[in-house]
C-alpha cells in the first residue's frame, strides 16, 4: 500500500469518502454512526449518515420522521459548523422489490419474480438481501456527488461478517451456471442427472414446488445481466481506497475472535479496515465517592467490570494487529437530543 | 416461567447481547443437575466443529447444529435407500439448492432439534438473535404452506404442531433492562404469541443491576443534562434510576428476573445463573 492508513478518528473521517460501520446488535452502532457523522460535519465535511432502524428517540433527536431515500438536512441543529450534516432513514421493507424491478428488463419479468411463491421466502428470509440493499443505496447516494463523507450504519445481523459476504451470497442466485442447469442443461448427461434429482426433489416436496423453482430461476435468468453490472459497481466502490470499514464491538474478551475474523475477511475481500471502536466502556470513568452500603456494593461490581474490561482490551489489542482502536464510553442514558449526540461524538 | 420449565423443547430467544447463550446454558445445566437428560443446542457456532456433539456430563450434551449435515441426515432418513440419497445429495443442482434455497437452511436446523427431542428429556435451544430467530420459526410455517403435500410438507406441519403445543414447547424471551431490548422483546413476544396463539412466551429479565436508594438525582433521565456519567458512583446511581424507568415498558408483563452476576469467565457466570434457576426447576417435580 502506498497510502498510510489513518490512525485517528478524525483522520479516518477526513480521508475516507465512505465509512461502513459493522457490528452485531446491541453494541450501540447506530448511535455511534450518527455521532461520527456529527463529528465529520464539525470538522468541515459534507457528511451524511444512512441509519437503519434507529431507536425512535435517536431518530426524533435528529429530526427524522419519515422513512425514505431522500437525505434530511440537519446542519442547522449543529449551530455554526464548517461542514454539513444530513441523515437518511431508508425504508427497508420496500427496497428488495424496488431492486428486482430495477434489474428486470421488463415489468412483466419483475412481476413474475415477485409473484412467485418462492420469492416471498427469498425476500423475507434470505440473509444478505438487506445488506445488499444497503450497498445499493450507498452506491446511489455516492453517485449524487452531494456528500464527501458517507457513514453507512449496516443492518443488524447475526454476525459481523454477514455484511461483507452479502454480495457473494446474493450473486449465487444469479449465477448463470446454476440457472442454466434448470433452463438449458449444458449437456445430455447432466440433463439426465438433473432431471432425476429433481424427480426425487418433487417426491419430497410435493407437486408445484419444482415448477415454481423453474419459473423463479427462469425469471431471475432474465435479470442476471443487470444484476452483474450492478454487483460490479458495488464491488468497485467497496474496493476503492475511498471506502473503509470500522468495526464496533463490546468490551468482552469474546470480541477478540470477532475482530480477528472481521479483519481477515476484510483483507480477503481486498477492502480496507480502519480500526475498531470499543463501545460502552466503563474504563474512562474514575471511581467517585459512594455514600451508602448499597452504592459501595454497586461500585465494587463496576470496578470488577472495569478490571475485566481492561484484561479484555489487552486480548482485543492482540487481535487487532496494526489497526487502531478507539474507546467510546458507556452512557448513563440514551441519546435524547442532538446536544447529547455532540457530546458522544466528542467522547470517542 | 415456572410453567415453561416443564416443557420438553425450550427456545431461548432475544435481541443480540442479552445473554441468550448464558441463560440457555444455565437452564440446561440446572436441568441436568436434576438428572434430566438434557441437550443444549446452538446453531453453527464457528468456534465449534460442525455438528459437534460434546458430552459435558452424563446428563448434559451440547450440540453445535449445522445445516448441511442436518440436511444430509434428513434426506438420508426420508429417502431411506442410501445409494439414491447419495446420488441425490451429490447432484450439483441439489447441492446448490441445499446451500442457497432461502429458508431451507433454517428449516433443517429446526428439524434436527425437533427430531432430537425424542432422544432427550429436555432440549434447550440457544436461538439466533431476534430477527433471524423469528425467521427460523417462520420458515417452518412458510414451508408448510409452500410445499403442497409430500414428506417435507408433512414434517413442517408436524414441527409446527409441536412448536405451538404448550405441553411440549416453550419460548423464553430474554431481555436486558435497557430501553431498546425491552421494546424489542415486547414486540418479539407479541409476534411469537401471534405465531403460536396457544403457546404464549415467557419473559426473563437478565442482568438486573442492584437497585440503589433514591438520592438527590432527578428521577426522570430525560432531564439529566448529559448522557455522559461523571464517575462510577454517578453511573451506578443513574443506572439504578434508568432501569427502574425503563421497566415501565414491561408494565403488565409477567417476567422473571436474573440478577447482575459478578463478572467472571463464562462458565462462572453460567454456574451462578444456574444455581439461581435451580430452585425453580427443582420445585417442579420434573421427573413425574
Amino acid at each position: 500500500m502506498t497510502q498510510i492508513a489513518p490512525s485517528t478518528i478524525d483522520e479516518i473521517l477526513s480521508s475516507r469518502r465512505i465509512i461502513i460501520t459493522c457490528g452485531t446488535g446491541g453494541v450501540g452502532k447506530t448511535t455511534l454512526s450518527a455521532a461520527l457523522a456529527v463529528r465529520a460535519a464539525q470538522s468541515g465535511r459534507k457528511a451524511v449518515v444512512i441509519t437503519i432502524d434507529p431507536a425512535k428517540r435517536l431518530a426524533t433527536s435528529l429530526g427524522l420522521s419519515t422513512l425514505g431515500d431522500a437525505p434530511t438536512d440537519l446542519t442547522h441543529l449543529l449551530g455554526a459548523v464548517p461542514g454539513t450534516l444530513a441523515a437518511i432513514m431508508p425504508d427497508t421493507r420496500e427496497t428488495f422489490e424496488t431492486f428486482i424491478r430495477s434489474i428486470s428488463p421488463t415489468p412483466t419479468v419483475a412481476e413474475r419474480v415477485i409473484k412467485n411463491p418462492i420469492y416471498e421466502i427469498f425476500a423475507k428470509e434470505f440473509s444478505g438481501a438487506n445488506e445488499y440493499m444497503a450497498l445499493q443505496r450507498l452506491l446511489a447516494l455516492d453517485r449524487t456527488g452531494q456528500f464527501d463523507c458517507i457513514i453507512l450504519d449496516t443492518p443488524p445481523s447475526r454476525d459481523t461478517l454477514a455484511f461483507l459476504d452479502a454480495p457473494e451470497l446474493l450473486s449465487q442466485f444469479f449465477e448463470e451456471r446454476f440457472i442454466k442447469w434448470f433452463i438449458l442443461p449444458a449437456n445430455q448427461v447432466m440433463a439426465v442427472g438433473v432431471r432425476k434429482a429433481l424427480g426425487v426433489l418433487e417426491n419430497l416436496t410435493g407437486a408445484g414446488f419444482v415448477t415454481h423453482l423453474f419459473d423463479f430461476a427462469q425469471s431471475l435468468f432474465e435479470t442476471r445481466l443487470r444484476f452483474a453490472a450492478d454487483l460490479k459497481a458495488v464491488t468497485a466502490l467497496l474496493e476503492s481506497s475511498a471506502s473503509s470499514f470500522v468495526l464496533v464491538t463490546g468490551t468482552s474478551p469474546e470480541s477478540a475472535r470477532e475482530i480477528g475474523d472481521f479483519a481477515r475477511s476484510v483483507a480477503e475481500h481486498k477492502f480496507r479496515f480502519d480500526g475498531v471502536i470499543i463501545n460502552r466502556t466503563l474504563g474512562l470513568l474514575d471511581a467517585g465517592t459512594p455514600s451508602t452500603p448499597g452504592e459501595n456494593a454497586a461500585l465494587r461490581l463496576l470496578v470488577a467490570l472495569q478490571t475485566r474490561e481492561k484484561e479484555a482490551i489487552g486480548i482485543l489489542k492482540g487481535a487487532l494487529g496494526k489497526a487502531p482502536y478507539f474507546m467510546a464510553p458507556e452512557l448513563a442514558r440514551d441519546v435524547h437530543s442532538i446536544h447529547d449526540l455532540i457530546q458522544v461524538a466528542q467522547s470517542v | 416461567m415456572r410453567d415453561l420449565l416443564k416443557r420438553k423443547l425450550l427456545f431461548v430467544i432475544g435481541k443480540g447481547g442479552t445473554g441468550k447463550t448464558s441463560v440457555s446454558q444455565a437452564l440446561a445445566l440446572a436441568y441436568s443437575r436434576q438428572r434430566l437428560r438434557t441437550l443444549w443446542v446452538c446453531f453453527e457456532d464457528p468456534t465449534l466443529g460442525p455438528g459437534q456433539l460434546d458430552r459435558i456430563s452424563p446428563y448434559l450434551h451440547h450440540l453445535n447444529c449445522e445445516a448441511s449435515l442436518a440436511f444430509e441426515e434428513y434426506i438420508g432418513l426420508k429417502i431411506g435407500i442410501a445409494p439414491i440419497a447419495r446420488f441425490f445429495l451429490r447432484n450439483p443442482v441439489i447441492r446448490y439448492l441445499s446451500k442457497a434455497a432461502p429458508g431451507l437452511h433454517e428449516l433443517v436446523l429446526l428439524g434436527k432439534v425437533w427430531h432430537e427431542r425424542l432422544n432427550y428429556d429436555r432440549v434447550v435451544i440457544d436461538m439466533p438473535a431476534t430477527g433471524h430467530g423469528v425467521a427460523m420459526l417462520q420458515s417452518t410455517a412458510n414451508f408448510a404452506r409452500l410445499f403442497k403435500g409430500g414428506p417435507i410438507h408433512r414434517d413442517a406441519e408436524a414441527m409446527l404442531a409441536t412448536f405451538q403445543d404448550p405441553a411440549e414447547t416453550g419460548c423464553l424471551v430474554v431481555s436486558l433492562p435497557e430501553e431498546m431490548p425491552l421494546r424489542e422483546s415486547t414486540e418479539l413476544g407479541e409476534l411469537l404469541h401471534s405465531m403460536f396463539p396457544a403457546c404464549p412466551p415467557a419473559f426473563l429479565l437478565n442482568r438486573r443491576f442492584p437497585q440503589l436508594e433514591a438520592g438527590a438525582i432527578e428521577r426522570d433521565p430525560s432531564k439529566w443534562s448529559t448522557p455522559i456519567a461523571q464517575d462510577l458512583v454517578d453511573y451506578a446511581r443513574k443506572r439504578s434510576i434508568l432501569e427502574e424507568h425503563n421497566l415501565r415498558l414491561w408494565n403488565g408483563i409477567d417476567y422473571s428476573v436474573l440478577p447482575f452476576v459478578t463478572p467472571g469467565s463464562r462458565s462462572e457466570v453460567t454456574d451462578a445463573l444456574s444455581h439461581f434457576l435451580a430452585p425453580a426447576i427443582a420445585e417442579l417435580d420434573l421427573r413425574g
